[in-house]
């Protein structure tokens, strides 16, 4: 903080004018973020980028309906003015409105919360990332074939601070890095790509350096660049009905996409429709929808370590929590917000409201949305697979709008037969019906093999804003599956 | 709340780069200033639900020492943040290694000097929340239902972009955009309007259209999934052309064989009837003039009368292609230059003509969820939502359930047996930067895979 005034001052101020200006409830957040992204090709740098960012963002019920407005300039003026804007702007809400919104009572929260950074990825030189990045691309150089190699790291530092009108004071911050690399091999028309470890720029997590340091991308580059080799001259993945077993890395897509946004309950009650689309989950569906088979376990965790969801308080001051969505395969929960709560006459929130920057206005997002573990190793779900297929790192996505029909892609594949993994198997499509697929889940990895997996870009909302989301997955085993796709 | 003047003016946003051009230790240094001032009103079961007003700026300050090239950005524009910035990004510099491909940055002796584009409307910049909800009123009112949910949207824009080897552009653009889905209980509809002046979006229009959709899509059968010809309507049109773009329409795609202009310039690609650039001059785009590099943004064909002509570039990219940049610079080497701006060309058919044509197929409203399967091999997969319809010789039959398709996009565009005359503006998807202008257009053949049961 550099400003003249302090940020505890600004919010106090700000927080004060809409609460003289009529609001019933507000809140105000301020947020810091430091950022830095580099990125390399081949040898080359090819791009360095840091960006800085600090502003505020009021948040107020008035008449029983929200505005919100926010703002970068920092002083005691504009904290006043931009606080009356919220009002204004939740005046005009309340103009067209049929029921006033309510909101579940949360104790009062004084509370600093901080996520854990052993190695702060900042007091790292310039140098020696890119150092370790040169290194990885360099050791992906195996063939001629081997068109492009990319290595990333993405750095995050961020601050919130968090007043509201019932009397809670927080503050919280945390850092999250990223690393990844990617090789792409072209031979005439085919391309084909290989990441590790994961795609979209590798593996996210809230931590320090060490976070980077456990990925041994250099140690990984050669096999990570053979594979993309290798794929241009493997058989398509065949158009069938089999078992498939997905490792971590799909599994989490699998989970993000047909288990975390339905059971969003603002999507679920409507308020998403017209952009992000509906759910095909309704409320009497709580306690009796079949959603999956007995070992599917899914939970709703903000409080484990090293996610990207983790965190103290979300971004209305309401506690993590850990809070179960299937359990047995049963749909049992949703993840809510003061708001939604109460349209639902649950008694609490569970915490999952997040705002992107002080820009945005919070939205239901996933924290950690994690299939929990079953038992074994990932050998044991191959055993019984007699024929099958193998399908690892996500590719591509998509799903209806009421999150039943979906496709997804993974950048590689093998054959199982008899047990065994065996031929790779390019361009690995699937296709399901949400609980149709979920029911067929007959085996998931135990917690030796569970790990908490990252997207650093989930979209949702109008104005669109990015969120980051944790999941912890093991590899998981289904049946019935429908791969390849026509076309 | 806002006098109608752009987010941010020229004056402030040339201060706030002069600060730094001079930065001593550098050869060169260039500024991008971008502002924004969003007023977005969310409505869904029939009330607002979220209101926002939202400010931002943002500058990114480019440091060159000799072939060496880093950046940093803030969020604050006085000197010292600025100066901040600007030695954040020397310290990059000076860590950084030296780019055989660095192309220097703009020079407006060689690139050209822009121009501005100027898709401002004051009424749209100043449109007050009270002004926003009177319209979500209206819209309900129009959509004569207890059930629907959009957005009402009005927004202004700011860029410019200053260097020290002279570059000095500045232009601004507001946009207004409503979005309704109609939910009747059994089936949804949906309709959109978008433009940069509010004047020129009929609210009413475009709920009404949404409602008649809805009900147009009650009780609907499920058709088995096939080839068949289809009617895109405008919105189901931009979405495809939008992931077209997204997945080749960049030089950088090409350079690295990720792009179909790698393999087919020079070749018949689509019908003689389809014409698809990039033009942000284009009367219905809404943008700016120049790239975030300061480089003039160039009207480019890129699949004119159905042969592919080439991409779009920047500075960096037609550097290693020895051509001249077309002002496609989107200020990330990552990301590469990028079409912002894709415009469809109008053909001569009315949508009743369209469906006129068709013998047995469907017609599709809008998609959701679009992506990529396959870049180079331009297959996209995405599904139908908000009213698909059957017809049967010439004549709507029936609405259907929604479709997942499969679909090579060059195939597609091959089989086009006819364009709609009526071009109509959509903004970005996911709300990001530009438009897209599309016609509905007939395809001959369209892959439809999976269907769901609603
Ligand atoms: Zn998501």
């Amino acid at each position: 903080m550099t400003s003249a005034i302090g940020m505890n001052e600004l919010l106090a101020a700000a927080l004060d004018a809409a609460m003289s200006s009529g609001a019933s409830y507000a809140d105000v957040r301020g947020v810091e973020i430091r950022a830095e992204s580099l990125g390399v090709k081949g040898p080359a740098v090819e791009s360095l980028e840091r960006f800085d960012s600090l502003g505020f963002g009021v948040r107020a019920l008035v008449d029983g309906a929200w505005g919100y407005a926010c703002s970068a300039e920092l002083d005691a003026a504009e904290a006043v003015s931009t606080a009356r804007v919220a009002v204004e702007i939740a005046r005009a809400s309340a103009t067209v409105m049929t029921a006033p919104i309510e909101l579940v009572p949360e104790p009062v929260h004084r509370d600093s919360w901080m996520g854990p950074t052993e190695h702060d990825p900042f007091a790292v030189t310039l140098e020696d990332k890119l150092e370790l990045l040169t290194s990885a691309t360099a050791g992906m150089q195996v063939s001629p074939k081997i068109r492009t190699t990319r290595a990333t790291m993405d750095l995050l530092s961020q601050t919130t601070w968090f007043v509201s009108s019932e009397g809670s004071s927080i503050d919280q911050s945390f850092v999250q890095s990223a690393a990844g690399i990617e090789a792409v091999a072209v031979d005439g028309s085919e391309v084909q790509q290989r990441s590790y470890p994961g795609s979209f720029r590798g593996h996210f997590a809230s931590g320090g350096y060490e976070v980077i340091a456990e990925m041994d991308l250099v140690a990984n580059a050669e096999q990570t660049a053979e594979e993309a080799v290798a794929l241009l001259t493997a058989p398509l993945c065949p158009q069938t009905v089999t078992s498939v077993v997905l490792d971590g890395h799909q599994t989490m897509l699998q989970v993000h996409e047909s288990v975390g946004h339905p059971t969003e309950l603002d999507r679920v009650l409507g308020m998403e429709a017209a952009f992000a689309g509906t759910s095909f989950v309704g409320i009497p569906d709580l306690g009796s929808l079949r959603y999956g088979s007995e070992v599917v376990n899914i939970n709703s965790d903000a409080t484990i370590s090293g996610g990207l969801g983790s965190y103290g308080y979300d971004d209305e001051g309401v506690a993590a929590q850990r809070v179960d969505l299937v359990k047995g395969g049963i749909l049992v929960g949703f993840q809510t917000s003061r708001e939604t709560a109460a349209k639902i006459g649950a008694q609490r929130s569970n915490g999952t409201m997040r705002a992107e920057g002080w820009e945005n206005f919070p939205l239901i997002r996933m924290p950690n949305v994690n299939l929990l573990p079953g038992s074994g190793s990932f050998e044991d779900l191959l055993a019984d697979v007699d024929d099958g297929i193998y399908m690892a790192t996500n590719k591509s996505w998509s799903i209806d709008d009421k999150r039943l029909n979906f496709q997804f892609g993974c950048e590689v594949a093998w054959e199982i037969k008899h047990g065994k993994l065996r031929r790779m198997l390019k361009d690995p499509r699937y296709t399901g019906i949400t609980p149709v697929f979920w029911g067929y889940c007959d085996a998931i990895a135990g917690p030796e093999e569970w790990k908490v997996w990252g997207t650093p870009n989930c979209g949702k909302g109008q104005p669109g804003q990015t969120m980051r989301v944790g999941h912890g997955t093991s590899p998981a085993r289904f049946r019935n599956v429908s791969t390849g796709v026509s076309s | 709340m806002s006098s109608g003047e752009p987010p941010l003016s020229v004056e402030a946003a040339r201060r706030a780069a002069q600060a730094v051009l001079d930065t001593p230790g550098a050869d060169g240094v260039e500024v991008l200033v971008s502002a924004s001032a969003a007023g977005v009103t969310r409505f869904a079961n029939s009330q607002i639900i979220q209101n926002i007003a939202r400010k931002e700026v943002r500058a990114y300050v480019r440091v060159a020492v000799g072939d060496r090239v880093a950046s940093a950005g803030t969020n604050q524009l006085d000197a010292e943040h600025m100066g901040s910035a600007a030695t954040r990004a020397l310290e990059a510099v000076r860590a950084t290694r030296g780019d055989a491909d660095w192309p220097g940055f703009a020079r407006p002796d060689k690139d050209g000097r822009a121009e501005p584009v100027g898709r401002w409307d004051a009424a749209t910049a100043a449109a007050s929340p009270a002004r926003r909800a009177e319209a979500v009123s209206q819209i309900l009112r129009a959509s004569d239902s207890n059930n629907a949910a959009g957005i009402y949207e009005t927004s202004s824009y700011a860029f410019g972009v200053f260097s020290s080897a002279g570059i000095d552009c500045f232009d601004a653009y507001t946009r207004c955009a409503i979005a309704c889905l109609v939910d009747n209980g059994e089936s949804t509809g949906w309709g959109d309007s978008s433009s940069h002046a509010m004047g020129e979006v009929d609210v009413e229009a475009a709920a009404h259209r949404a409602a008649e959709k809805a009900e147009a899509s009650k009780s609907p059968h499920s058709a088995a999934p096939g080839t068949y010809e289809v009617v895109l309507e405008p919105a189901a049109t931009g979405a495809i052309i939008e992931y077209l773009s997204y997945a080749g329409f960049g030089a950088k795609q090409v350079l690295e064989h990720e792009s179909f202009l790698a393999r087919h310039t020079g070749e018949e690609v689509g019908a003689p009837s389809v014409s698809i650039l990039d033009d942000v001059w284009h009367p219905q785009s809404v943008g700016i003039g120049f790239d975030f590099e300061g480089v003039p943004r160039k009207r480019v064909a890129v699949i004119e009368r159905g042969r592919a002509t080439g991409p779009v570039s920047d500075l960096r990219t037609a550097r290693q292609m020895g051509v001249e940049a077309t002002g496609h610079g989107s200020g990330s080497n990552e990301l590469g230059p990028f079409a912002a701006n894709v415009v469809l060309e109008a053909g001569d058919k009315s949508l009743e003509e369209l469906i006129g044509g068709v013998s047995r197929g469907f017609l599709v409203t809008r998609f959701h969820y679009v992506n990529i399967l396959d870049r180079p091999a331009t297959l996209l997969t995405g599904m139908t939502r908000d009213g698909t319809f059957a017809v049967t010789d010439g004549a709507i039959t029936g609405a259907v359930h929604n479709f997942r398709f499969a679909q090579n996009v060059l195939s597609a565009l091959a089989s086009v047996q006819g364009v709609g005359r009526d071009l109509v503006s959509l903004a970005p998807e996911y709300g990001g930067f530009g438009s897209t202008v599309a016609p509905a257009l007939h395809l001959g053949e369209f892959d439809f895979v999976s269907t769901t049961s609603h």
